[in-house]
């Protein structure tokens, strides 16, 4: 059973990595939920 | 709802898929346990084929049919393949190290998988230096068609490159037992889903980055 | 037959203007040239000459490739050139064919002058028809596929990195083919232990011919 530690490194390597990236496009979506918000309520100030 | 179904899909074929590498299916007779790499490294060389497939099928719509759409699901599709392939040459490295003792291989399936890496990290960075966006969807389509034709030649190439000079034996034993198959097989699908799932993300966000951008303008003008 | 004479008149008007400047041809020849000589102060007297000098051999060419495709486009943009040549009458199709064959000439002009001075510089054999069909064959598809990014690599904001980020994971089947083949030649092997390669090489000159002739309309359209 050796050798076990490339197994788990591979394992915890695309994890991570799928995590990782999951996350980046969470922040990206709230980001742009955000900014989306800012506009309409900038248009609302503007047309009250 | 479809990125729901996608999610819960893949949240429940991912779980399956680790209970049956690590406590399913049998050891591999000569590689040992570091043998169950391949239950995932696979799926992650499929899925980023498929995924550059797509690149090319939408690079070639975009071209002649011109909608923004296209141009999306390509990018988007660039950039979950490039994260596949990514994560496709780490597993093959660090199967690599036990089984051959080095840590690279100019093995052909691993060689061409790098240099596609290559030619589709030059596809995002294309797109990210055009002077305009509108230019950058052409450009970017040209190189997806262009990169995923050269795909075969490279693969050729290589083959008959490493036939010359010995190369290591990749995988002697074969799938010998069923539980090994049906390990893979629902890797295989659990992977299809994941990239499903993140395509759609991918899509959905940059759809929402353009409609975004459209309004600013549009308010801007008012 | 007016197709041929539209592309020869805009190969005839590069080669003219290479005539009177001599910017490419000139500049580029120094260039390989250094870079033999810097090859030879890296490997030294090691190393078994006919065993290196395919390598070196091609990493030149395709350096000098990258160096010449580059100026190519850039020629054209400084001056506005392009502007005019994209009003007249000729087609898209004209143009790509055009300035690919005016590549092709200064880069088998190089190739012509570089090739005795490697001879004379490491005691080979290299002016052989087998060497000079490998050159040819290679410089082909270098221009096919070189001309259609060098173009696409001029519109973008970093015009001079952006060749090479995409010719070369590109072109790799070209390299591999032309520095297995010419290794066969060097070792006075016959046509028929290097027609794989030769086949690598055609393949691909057709392959990039017809789709950068395809293509090319969607890179350079503003």
């Amino acid at each position: 059973m050796e050798n076990l530690g490339y197994l788990f490194a591979v394992y915890t390597i695309v994890w991570a990595v799928m995590f990782g990236y999951v996350l980046i496009l969470i922040r990206g979506q709230n980001k742009l939920r955000q900014e989306i918000q800012q506009l309409k309520d900038s248009i609302k100030e503007k047309s009250p | 709802m479809l990125s729901r179904i996608l999610l819960a899909l893949s949240l429940v074929l991912l779980v399956t898929s680790l209970a049956l590498i690590f406590f399913v299916v049998p050891t591999e007779r000569t590689m040992g346990v570091v043998q169950r790499i391949f239950y995932w490294h696979v799926p992650l060389a499929w899925n980023s084929f498929l995924a550059f497939f797509v690149v090319f099928i939408a690079s070639v719509a975009y071209l002649w049919k011109r909608t923004k759409n296209w141009d999306i699901l390509a990018s988007a599709s660039a950039e979950v393949g490039v994260v596949f392939t990514t994560l496709f040459l780490i597993s093959g490295s660090i199967w690599a190290k036990p089984i051959w003792g080095v840590w690279w291989t100019w093995e052909p399936r691993l060689t061409t998988a790098l240099v596609l890496w290559l030619i589709y990290i030059a596809y995002l960075l294309v797109r990210a230096y055009a002077s305009s966006s509108e230019r950058g969807a052409r450009f970017a389509a040209v190189v997806g068609i262009v990169g995923f034709l050269d795909v075969p030649i490279v693969f050729l190439s290589i083959t008959l490159w490493r036939t010359q000079h010995p190369s290591a034996v990749i995988f002697t034993g074969g799938l010998a037992d069923p539980r090994m198959i049906l390990t893979l097989v629902v890797s295989i699908f659990t992977f299809t889903a994941l990239y499903a799932l993140l395509l759609v993300q991918r899509v959905a966000f940059k759809k929402g980055e353009e409609d975004l951008r459209r309004l600013k303008r549009l308010a801007e003008s008012e | 037959m007016t197709f041929w004479r539209k592309v020869f008149a805009i190969t005839w008007k590069d080669v003219l203007s290479e005539f009177r400047a001599r910017e490419i041809i000139t500049s580029v020849l120094v260039f390989t040239i250094l870079v033999i000589i810097i090859f030879n102060f890296a490997f030294g007297e090691r190393v078994e000459m006919v065993a290196v000098a395919p390598g070196m051999l091609w990493v030149t060419f395709t350096f000098a490739g990258v160096l010449s495709l580059n100026r190519s486009f850039i020629l054209e943009k400084e001056d506005g050139c392009f502007e005019g040549l994209l009003v007249s009458p000729a087609s898209r199709d004209v143009i790509y064919t055009g300035k690919m064959l005016a590549s092709l000439v200064f880069l088998l002009v190089i190739e012509a002058i570089a090739l005795p001075v490697f001879a004379f510089l490491f005691n080979l054999t290299v002016l052989t028809p087998e060497i000079t069909a490998i050159t040819l064959l290679a410089t082909i598809g270098f221009v096919a596929c070189g001309t259609l990014f060098s173009a696409l690599a001029t519109n973008t904001k970093a015009r001079e990195l952006v060749l090479p980020i995409l010719f070369l994971p590109v072109v790799v089947p070209v390299i591999i083919g032309a520095v297995n083949a010419s290794e066969l030649a060097l070792s006075g092997k016959s046509w028929g232990d290097m027609t794989g390669w030769l086949g690598i090489l055609a393949a691909f000159d057709v392959v990039f011919l017809t789709v950068a002739y395809l293509v090319f309309d969607y890179v350079i359209e503003e």
